[in-house]
């Protein structure tokens, strides 16, 4: 199993017309062994940066990132081609105009010979019962069929991790049904922020960010619970906001 | 976002004399049109060679449909570019320039029509492979032409999703409700494509 390594880590970003920076995550540490890996939080509250921190889409400003040893930053090419990266809007994601042009594209790199890049191609379509929409334009696709796609073509070059960032939020109830399935069929490790709390009771371990910290680390059904209290919290305290006088 | 129009015509299946033509060989016609749209001087000769252009085109299989959506699609360019240079330098040259740029339409238009995006990509590679020698990467080279063939769909489809929204508020008269959205829509665009890539290791130095 892969081993991911946060090692006191922070993110901030500078913002215009202002001297401080933004802090977007501080104090992460932490070590990511499990198969299944859930990241549940409020918008903005710093998942989707944890996730970039995995592919090196984001560097850390304090601290290190690795992923079986390698740093994400100063080994960033070896780093990316183990871990894959599944955005929330697949049209973000895929390039080409066809799912066999986009599927053929990730392999470009890894396959140098056309006939059996092709091959290759039909063959990963084909697992995912996708090969009947592979010369339609990704335009013509729905919603569900366009994230299996995304998905399809990040898996086409057999990475080791498989990150994916609130890959249900834009499918409806059939749909993220049919992606809970073949994420559970996956070999890969799995590392997936979610808004999608049935989805995240499926993973062996759960962080809970809030603010840029991660403020719950361990079992799927606690984190759960943790966040709903959270938000229970936030809600109160907002309400209590609006109706002081 | 909605389906977008395309400029240039998605590959179209097929087992056409033009699908069976080598790749350089279309390659040497899209170049040749694009000399060509230099060298012509009569308007007359510019029709005739869009002619022959359309005629291959048709050739293709591709249907009229396409060809039509792909000269719709920079019909509004043309009028301005047409326009202007008719003000400028009279009607013969207006018809010139705007058929000599029709012509590189069309003949874009066989080429892509004709051969499988990864084939032309592959083909944009070896052609790129001499450049080698100085440094350049010919991959990167493939990358940006599939960049630029998806991005070019997408602007188009901006505009239409913008002026859109325009005209539901009442602003489709107003220049800068326009522009500006669909100015940003684009840089967006291009961090997400530039994110996409690089999340799946693709054009970075040594690929």
């Amino acid at each position: 199993m892969n081993t991911i390594i946060f090692s006191g880590v922070a993110v901030r970003v500078a913002v215009d017309g202002s001297h401080t920076a933004k802090t977007l995550l501080q104090d992460v540490s932490f070590e990511l062994t499990e198969r299944r890996i859930g990241v549940i939080g409020a918008n903005g509250s710093g998942k989707s940066t944890l996730l970039r921190l995995l592919n090196g889409l984001a560097e850390p400003s304090e601290g290190t990132v690795t992923v079986n040893g390698s740093s994400t930053v100063s080994e960033v090419r070896h780093v990316r081609s183990q871990v894959g990266f599944v955005f929330t809007d697949p049209l973000s994601q895929l390039v080409m105009p066809t799912g066999r042009e986009d599927v053929e594209l990730s392999l470009r790199r890894s396959v140098r010979n056309s006939r059996e890049r092709a091959a290759r191609a039909e063959a990963v379509l084909d697992r995912f019962g996708l090969l009947r929409l592979a010369d339609q334009s990704i335009y013509e696709l729905s919603g569900g069929e366009r994230q299996l796609l995304a998905l399809c073509a990040v898996l086409a070059v057999d990475p080791k991790v498989l990150v994916l960032d609130e890959p249900s939020t834009l499918l409806d109830l059939r749909n993220r049904e049919l992606l809970r399935r073949t994420l559970a069929g996956l070999e890969q490790q799995i590392i997936m922020s979610t808004h999608d709390l049935e989805l995240a009771l499926d993973m062996d371990r759960v962080l809970v960010v809030d603010d840029g910290r991660i403020v719950f680390d361990g079992g799927a059904a606690e984190a759960v619970d943790r966040y709903r209290e959270l938000c229970a919290a936030e809600l109160e305290a907002d309400s209590e906001g609006v109706h002081r006088p | 976002m909605r389906g977008h129009g395309f400029l240039i015509a998605n590959y179209v299946r097929g087992n056409s004399v033009i699908h069976r033509t080598p790749l350089w060989l279309k390659f040497l016609l899209v170049a040749g049109c694009g000399t060509a749209s230099f060298l012509i001087v009569d308007w007359l000769v510019s029709a005739a060679v869009l002619a022959v252009m359309c005629g291959l085109f048709l050739l293709t299989g591709a249907g009229a449909g396409r060809l039509w959506r792909a000269v719709w699609m920079v019909a509004p360019i043309l009028i301005v570019i047409g326009l202007f240079q008719w003000w400028q330098l009279g009607g013969p040259t207006a018809a010139r320039i705007v058929l000599n740029v029709l012509v590189c339409v069309v003949a874009a238009s066989v080429l892509t029509a004709t051969t499988p995006v990864q084939d032309l990509l592959d083909g944009v590679v070896s052609l790129a492979r001499p450049f080698k020698r100085f440094g350049a990467d010919p991959e990167r080279f493939a990358l940006t032409i599939a960049v630029m063939l998806r991005s070019i769909p997408f602007i188009a489809g901006a505009f239409s999703d913008v002026r859109d929204s325009a005209r539901a508020r009442g602003l489709e008269r107003n220049p800068r409700a326009l522009v500006l959205p669909v100015f940003i829509t684009t840089v967006a665009y291009a961090r997400q494509t530039g994110d996409a890539l690089a999340a799946r290791g693709l054009g970075e130095a040594g690929d």
